[in-house]
């Protein structure tokens, strides 16, 4: 392989390490200057040194080598895309270095500039202009603001970045130096050079502190080894070599020692002591260009201009050579060990950059230039970006995406990391794993999920990633596996790069190459295909059914049912799709763009960035929240947007909840961020014209700030802005600008300069509010102006005034003006007398005809009385008569302004207490605004049917003229044949055994029966389990109980709807189409709590209520079905408990019949006491039979009740009560005889209401209630349950599937 | 890409029963007469969902297409001319030349199962053609019990186009007709349908009978409350309503005689009546 590819490239001049290969012809990159250094000028060793380097072109202008940023598609077709994040433009880069926490990166041209760049913002932050010929070595100090640069001019200077300077410059070197590097923990550089030796330099001291001999070519590199005392270098020597430093390190520990050793280091350059050679790796058969150490291993790699890289293996004693890695085609240039990933980047004066397996040792990837040789690469030394610098300028890329991929569903949001798939809960806050998925079956680089889709009913999880071209796996996650870390499922899999799931068991695929959508199923079957209206190259979910395609310069929303573009928008490339909760509203970010449009793909508004977008989510108010690389952004719906907060690192946001942001960042960490939501809030609230929120953040937050009062005063709301405004003359402005002229007088009162007055003076004139004009020109002292007021508001005795004020002031012209505005000539006359202007007085008083004073003034002038013009006509200048003096003006627009309630004349005081009353007020401005635009939208909503509607009418027209008639069916043939057919072969089948005949051929159960209509064998069944015989009672339940059976389905209109049986006992896993027994419409429970409303009736003394309510439980019980034994129990003591009761209700209901015969009154009332009741029923029976008793004067009977109701813990009352009766009653005797015998135990005949004591023979029960009866009751209806025969035989009652086992 | 189908709306309107909504939906503009013939068809089986059967009659004229004719006999045959109805119909199926029109075949499908006389039915249909057709053969084979067919039939549809809202239907009929975990499936669909098209007392009894198969019969009683809103007379809301009053011990008489003046020839109805009789022969033959 390698000496095929020799053979094919003629090998490069094996000094000649930075020769064009001979084959390159691109003009554009063969500049003298390039080509001058060190190609030529080096054929021997280099001692001693060349002349200084030639006079270089003078350094460009400053900023030329920013131009042409960010250029894109450099790499050829064949390879692979770049994660490219940043490229500049400019001279070769022969040298690197990043920050180590700032994103900036240093980049030193062959030109002898070295840039300092923000790659982040891609901006040109500094260039640093001092080394004299290239520079080939730049590195940043790890901690402090220094950087080092070694270049041809031998020098190596140390700067400080932040005071733009270079601080010294360390001499010593005698050729071009080729790399520096700062030591991470001591104050040392170390520097490789052509001169063929190493040095260590302690850059406090500013001394060289050991120079390592022993290369003899040039040492093309050296570095310190990240953690030990080692340096490796390499050489064109053909070697590497890696030297133990471990000895000045022992020395250095008091770096004040350095200046002593000084003079030792001569001794040291002889027989060094301070640094010696540990190993000399010999391998290469041509000139080494660097050698790195791996970060952690002990391992080195080097290349060569053998075209070779060579991965090397140390231990304490030796090191050796463990393989090589062909592939480059010329000089390798540089190459090093990725530190978090097992993979060795190389790149190449064969203008590609190749990653490599570090453990197979394969070639993964090839990243390929067309025009540009590869000098040097860098990589960060926290975050996963590398450098590299070529011919004409450098790229700063990364090779995986590390944005994970993630999907929000409701209150969880899905991601992938570290191989397993995993969901966050947003309420819990709590993360769990939920399935490993598959490892990309090639090695090679993006084969990590890109993104992730889900559906939540069938918890189904589609992954698309890069793998294999582009690959989708689909993961079913059982419900309850979450947690189970050990699950592994077989994905199903499918090629396509975009797949996403469209509706709840459907997910689309893209298939680029045909440019069509597969609906698949979750079988991964196929289920529809559709091509799609626009060249699609990724596909998002646009609600159930529907997909928005992204092509290169669009989207559309596809319907893939109808087919059927929905939407379509103009939009920069779209990387991510963010669509709002409700479905309503959708983000498009692409690369330096959020485009925020309707579901419809109606615009709404775009928002431009210069760095990338990151990720987005909406919060519930309509705001999209969104992160670019290094800020947290909001934008409203009309398209403002604002900085939420400053990012140290990307991150992605999943999903915003008030004031907490949830995000993923690039870790796979969930993370919470709560923000100060209060700014966009505002925003918001002012947008949506919900003024009392506004009011209300104004009262309660400390938003505030220029910023807000500026967005205030360009959205149109100076008058909310004037909340915030505490400096006056801003108020003044704001005040006069929101027409609130009120505040502006306040403001113009703390102000007091003249130019406010006049503003204000000028705003009141244009309100027509005279009084505070008139206030504004007083202070200004404004007389002119003020005179000219009163004039045109009528106010003539306040000219009057002016006119006096003029005189005391001797303003004379202002005084003859306002005569004249007074239109009193005498005034002006005597005026211009007293100015001594007496021929204009004279001619003023003859032309009004103030003769007497004519005359006077006549007198005065004697002989130069002036001549009146003869035979003219003259008209008299009388001012019009003013209007009648009326104050302000009528405003004709009553605008009550939004906030004017919280902004009275008399200052922001009085704030608090006008919010309410004006919050009232804005709501119904409020509505008028809504119905505004209502009709706006209506206006214009008819406008488009018009416009729509004409067309549609020319359509018809043209339908009309179809040749209906003439497109007779062609084809009657066909159909008549497969008509023939059909019947002939066609055999219905048998209908097959409705559900509710399944239900009664396995059952005996009565109510089942009845629930599927077979009432005669429901009553046969209860007639031979419990001795039924009256079924009346039973009816309406029985038909309830049918009714409710089954449901009803209405499938195609007009046909007969379809019933089903309802089942009982549904469950999520029962397997279809095995039946269950009915689900009846009675239950035990119900029962439950008929019994609680009987007791409830029968406290209440409510007995008839409380009997029926007793009898219908007993009449329901024959019917109902439990499910277990227990339950049986259950039903069958109910039933005891419910007899027990309507005996007792019937026996009292029969006593309060019973008017005359008081012994039989007072025995039912001693017979209702046997039966068995709840206390608090039975207190009330004993307290009753009592009270009857004693009444009656059966004392010894009353004192027994007495007791009895004692030993039931009466309630303090009855107890009382009691004892009063026991007292009362003490050794008297019945006056009735009773047949009461409390000592002797009896049950009640149910028919006839006497006891049957024990030991007495022959009484009969009832086969269902139990109830006993005296003998001769034998053969008829119960009366107790009112259902069986008494004495009939039966085999019990059965009510539970579980009994039949 | 295939033409867009300009019927799509009126047609998903119609099967998931928003009859008077796929009424005024119908003036769609640029139909070729087949598709506004079918466009007709379905108005005019809207309004006989809805009842009016007399306006189907006097509107459809003897001019008036095949299909169009058919489902002035499914209007007449539901006024109550049943005679009348089938004869003309088995006349026009004998017919060759308009014997297989499958509006025909359907109308046939729907009269004759009306009569249960489902052999006939599936005489005409079981042939399919459209996927009305399949549909009423799943609803056939369901009535008959037989899913094993319905399946079948479902299938095919599932092969001509799984995505489309008649087959979706079906495939929710037969979920709830054979049911277990089916019916979760069945909700599924219907919750879909509620999703993406608005809401209609179908889908609402669609999503309250699987409720009620699943035992919960409380959300059963809120769907069908907020179907009632939608049509207070609608038969199967107020039938399936009675059915859940039942099961939650609430008192359903109001609600059955409502179904009995507005619908007395409703299932539940005739049950009802049926059962009553039942009864009391019942009772003779265990005295």
């Amino acid at each position: 392989m390698a000496m095929h590819s020799l053979a094919d490239n003629p090998a490069p001049a094996s000094n000649g390490h930075e020769a064009l290969p001979p084959n390159d012809t691109a003009p554009t990159l063969v500049t003298p200057i390039d080509l001058l250094p060190s190609s030529s000028a080096y054929s021997s060793l280099p001692l001693p040194p060349d002349p200084p380097p030639p006079p270089r072109r003078s350094s460009p202008r400053p900023g030329l080598e920013g131009l042409g940023l960010r250029r894109r598609g450099g790499w050829g077709r064949q390879a692979a895309r770049m994660l490219t994040k940043f490229e500049t433009k400019s001279n070769r880069v022969k040298g690197l270095s990043f920050h180590p926490r700032r994103p900036w990166i240093l980049a030193s041209l062959h030109s002898g500039v070295i840039q300092m760049w923000d790659y982040r913002m891609g901006t040109l932050l500094d260039r640093f202009d001092e080394h004299d010929g290239p520079v080939r070595g730049v590195h940043f100090h790890a901690t402090q603001p220094l950087f080092v640069s070694g270049g041809d001019d031998y020098k190596i200077k140390v700067w400080n970045y932040k005071t733009h300077r270079c601080l010294f410059t360390l001499h010593g070197h005698l050729d071009y130096i080729r790399t520096v590097q700062f030591h991470h923990e001591y104050p040392w550089i170390v520097s490789a050079s052509d001169d063929q030796t190493i040095r260590i330099w302690n850059w406090q001291s500013r001394t060289c502190v050991a120079v390592l001999t022993g290369h003899n070519h040039y040492v093309m590199c050296a570095s310190f080894h990240p953690k030990e005392d080692l340096v490796v270098s390499a050489s064109l020597d053909q070697t590497v070599r890696v030297w133990d430093i471990g000895a000045l390190r022992k020395k250095t520990v008091s770096p004040a020692d350095d200046i002593l050793r000084l003079t030792q280091m001569n001794t040291d350059l002889f027989g060094g002591v301070d640094a010696v050679v540990k190993y000399v790796l010999e391998g290469h058969d041509r000139g080494v260009n660097w050698a790195s150490f791996h970060p952690s291993l002990p391992l080195i790699v080097s290349g060569a201009d053998d075209r070779q890289v060579k991965l090397w293996r140390m231990n304490d004693t030796k090191a050796w050579e463990v393989d090589t890695l062909r592939g480059h085609m010329n000089n390798v240039s540089c190459v090093m060990f990725h530190a978090k990933q097992d993979i060795i980047v190389s790149n190449s004066e064969d203008k590609s950059i190749r990653i490599w397996d570090a453990t197979k040792r394969t070639g993964i990837q090839t990243f390929r230039r067309e025009h540009d040789r590869f000098w040097i690469l860098a990589a960060h030394p926290e975050m996963n970006l590398l450098a590299a610098g070529h011919d004409s300028g450098m790229i700063v890329f990364k090779l995986e995406r590390e944005r994970p991929a993630f999907c929000v569903s409701g209150d969880t949001v899905f991601y992938v990391k570290d191989r397993f798939l995993r969901f966050y809960e947003y309420s819990t806050q709590k993360e769990v794993q939920v399935a490993p998925i598959r490892r990309p079956g090639s090695v090679s680089l993006n084969q990590s999920p890109r993104t992730l889709s889900y559906s939540p009913t069938e918890n189904a999880v589609l992954i698309c990633s890069d793998a294999d071209g582009g690959s989708y796996e689909l993961y079913i996650v059982p419900k309850d596996s979450a947690g189970r870390s050990d699950y592994l499922q077989e994905a199903k899999k499918g090629a396509g790069g975009s797949a996403v799931f469209v509706a709840r068991n459907r997910f689309a695929v893209l298939e680029k190459s045909s440019n069509q959508v597969l609906v698949r199923n979750l079988k991964n079957e196929i289920v529809k295909k559709s091509p799609l209206p626009i060249a699609t190259d990724a596909i998002y979910y646009a609600g159930t059914g529907n997909l928005l395609c992204k092509a290169e310069d669009r989207v559309a929303i596809f319907d893939l049912q109808q087919r059927l573009v929905l939407g379509e928008l103009q939009t920069p490339a779209v990387k991510y799709v963010v669509w709002s909760t409700d479905m309503e509203s959708v983000a498009l970010l692409s690369k330096h763009a959020v485009v925020i449009a309707s579901k419809k793909l109606v615009h709404r508004c775009t928002l431009h960035e210069t760095i990338r977008v990151k990720s987005g989510a909406w919060d519930e108010n309509g705001v999209f929240i969104y992160t670019t690389l290094n800020h947290m952004k909001y934008c409203l719906p009309n398209g403002d947007s604002g900085i939420i907060k400053t990012l140290d690192v990307p991150i992605y946001i999943t999903r915003v909840v008030g004031n907490n942001i949830f995000c993923l960042d690039r870790d796979g960490k969930n993370k919470l961020i709560a923000v100060d939501a209060s700014e966009y809030i505002f925003k918001l609230a002012l947008l949506r014209k919900r003024y009392d929120h506004v009011m209300s953040m104004i009262k309660n937050s400390q938003l505030c700030g220029q910023a807000v009062i500026s967005y205030l005063q360009q959205k149109g709301f100076p008058e909310v802005a004037l909340h915030f405004v505490k400096d006056e003359k801003t108020r003044f402005n704001l005040a006069l600008e929101s027409g609130n002229i009120q505040i502006a007088v306040a403001s113009a009162k703390e102000i007091d300069d003249k130019d406010h007055w006049y503003r204000l003076g000028i705003e009141a004139l244009r309100q027509g509010n005279v009084g505070i004009v008139e206030y504004a020109y007083q202070r200004t002292k404004n007389f002119e102006r003020l005179a000219f007021l009163y004039l045109i508001t009528g106010y003539l005795d306040k000219v009057g005034f002016m006119c006096k004020i003029a005189g005391q002031n001797n303003n004379l012209m202002g005084q003859f003006h306002n005569a004249l505005y007074l239109g009193d000539a005498k005034k002006r006359v005597e005026i211009l007398e007293n100015a001594g202007q007496l021929p204009l007085a004279y001619v003023t008083a003859v032309t009004h005809g103030l003769t007497e004073i004519a005359a006077r003034i006549a007198a005065e002038l004697g002989e130069n009385v002036p001549a009146l013009p003869e035979g003219k006509s003259h008209s008299l200048l009388i001012p019009p008569a003013p209007l009648t003096a009326c104050g302000d003006w009528p405003l004709l627009r009553v605008m009550r302004g939004i906030f004017e309630g919280g902004l009275d004349a008399t200052g922001r005081a009085e704030l608090e207490e006008d919010d309410e009353a004006a919050g009232a007020d804005w709501g119904d401005e409020d509505l008028d605004i809504v119905d505004a635009s209502e009709v706006v939208e209506n206006g214009g909503d008819g406008f488009v049917d018009v416009e729509e509607g004409e067309p549609n009418e020319e359509d018809g027209e043209e339908g009309g003229w179809d040749l209906e008639d003439l497109e007779l069916p062609p084809e009657t043939e066909t159909p008549k044949a497969s008509g023939n057919a059909r019947s002939a072969v066609f055999v219905a089948p048998t209908p097959g055994i409705p559900v509710s005949q399944i239900w009664t051929q396995r059952s005996s159960l009565a109510g089942e029966h009845a629930a599927a209509g077979n009432f005669d064998t429901a009553m046969r069944l209860l007639s031979r389990q419990l001795g039924i015989k009256n079924f009346a009672p039973l009816k309406p339940l029985f038909l309830d109980l049918h009714m409710g059976s089954h449901t009803y389905l209405r499938a195609l209109a007009a046909a007969p709807v379809i019933s089903v049986a309802v089942e009982k006992g549904w469950s999520e896993s029962a397997s279809p189409n095995v039946r269950g027994p009915p689900a009846l419409v009675f239950s035990f429970s119900q029962l439950e709590d008929r019994l609680k409303a009987a007791y409830k009736a029968t406290t209440e003394g409510k007995f008839p209520e409380a009997l029926r309510q007793f009898q219908s439980i007993l009449h329901t019980i024959p019917i109902i079905v439990v499910d277990s034994r227990r339950e049986v129990d259950e039903v069958k003591e109910l039933i005891e408990i419910v007899r027990e009761y309507v005996l007792g209700l019937k026996m009292e209901l029969k006593r309060k019949e019973l008017k005359d015969d008081v012994t039989r009154q007072q025995e039912l009332a001693a017979y209702f006491t046997n039966c068995k009741l709840q206390r608090v029923h039975m207190r009330l029976v004993l307290a009753s039979a009592m009270a009857l008793c004693f009444k009656q004067r059966n004392y010894a009977t009353a004192a027994h009740f007495a007791r009895m109701l004692l030993e039931n813990s009466p309630q303090e009352a009855q107890a009382r009560k009691a004892r009063q009766v026991m007292q009362a009653c003490q050794d008297k005797e019945d006056s009735h005889q009773l047949n009461y015998d409390f000592r002797n135990p009896f049950v009640v005949c149910g028919a006839t209401y006497v006891p049957i004591y024990r030991g007495q023979k022959g009484d009969v029960s009832c086969p269902y209630c139990g109830s006993r009866f005296v003998p001769s009751i034998e053969g008829q209806l119960c009366t107790i349950c009112e259902l069986a025969t008494v004495g009939a035989d039966a085999s019990g009652l059965l009510c539970s599937p579980t009994q039949l086992r | 890409m295939a033409t867009p189908d300009l019927l799509f709306n009126l047609r998903n309107l119609f099967y998931l029963g928003a009859y008077q909504a796929a009424i005024n939906n119908s003036d769609v503009p640029g139909l070729d007469a087949d598709a506004a013939t079918e466009r007709d068809t379905i108005v005019f089986r809207s309004y006989i969902a809805l009842g009016s059967y007399q306006l189907v009659i006097s509107e459809i004229d003897s001019s008036a297409a095949t299909s169009l004719q058919a489902v002035k006999l499914l209007a007449l045959y539901l006024t109550g001319d049943k005679e009348g109805a089938i004869s003309s119909l088995k006349e026009w199926l004998s017919d060759s030349a308009i014997g297989s029109n499958p509006v025909l075949r359907l109308i046939a499908g729907i009269i004759f199962m009306h009569g249960q006389d489902y052999n006939e039915a599936l005489k005409h249909t079981h042939s399919g053609g459209t996927l009305d057709l399949h549909a009423l053969n799943v609803q056939i084979f369901i009535k008959m019990h037989r899913s094993d067919y319905a399946e079948k039939q479902l299938k095919i549809m599932q092969q001509i186009d799984e995505d489309h809202t008649l087959t979706q239907l079906a495939n929710a009929w037969l979920d709830i007709a054979v049911g277990g975990s089916k019916i979760r499936e069945a909700y599924l669909i219907f919750q879909d349908f509620a999703e993406k098209y608005p809401m209609t007392g179908m889908v609402l009894n669609g999503k309250a009978v699987c409720c009620m198969h699943m035992g919960s019969f409380e959300e059963a009683e809120t769907l069908l409350l907020e179907a009632l809103n939608k049509d207070a007379k609608d038969p199967e809301t107020l039938a399936n309503l009675i059915v859940c009053n039942l099961h939650l011990g609430k008192p359903s008489s109001r609600f059955l005689s409502q179904l009995k003046l507005s619908h007395p020839d409703h299932v539940l109805v005739k049950n009802a009546a049926s059962s009553d009789a039942n009864f009391e022969r019942a009772l003779q033959a265990v005295a």
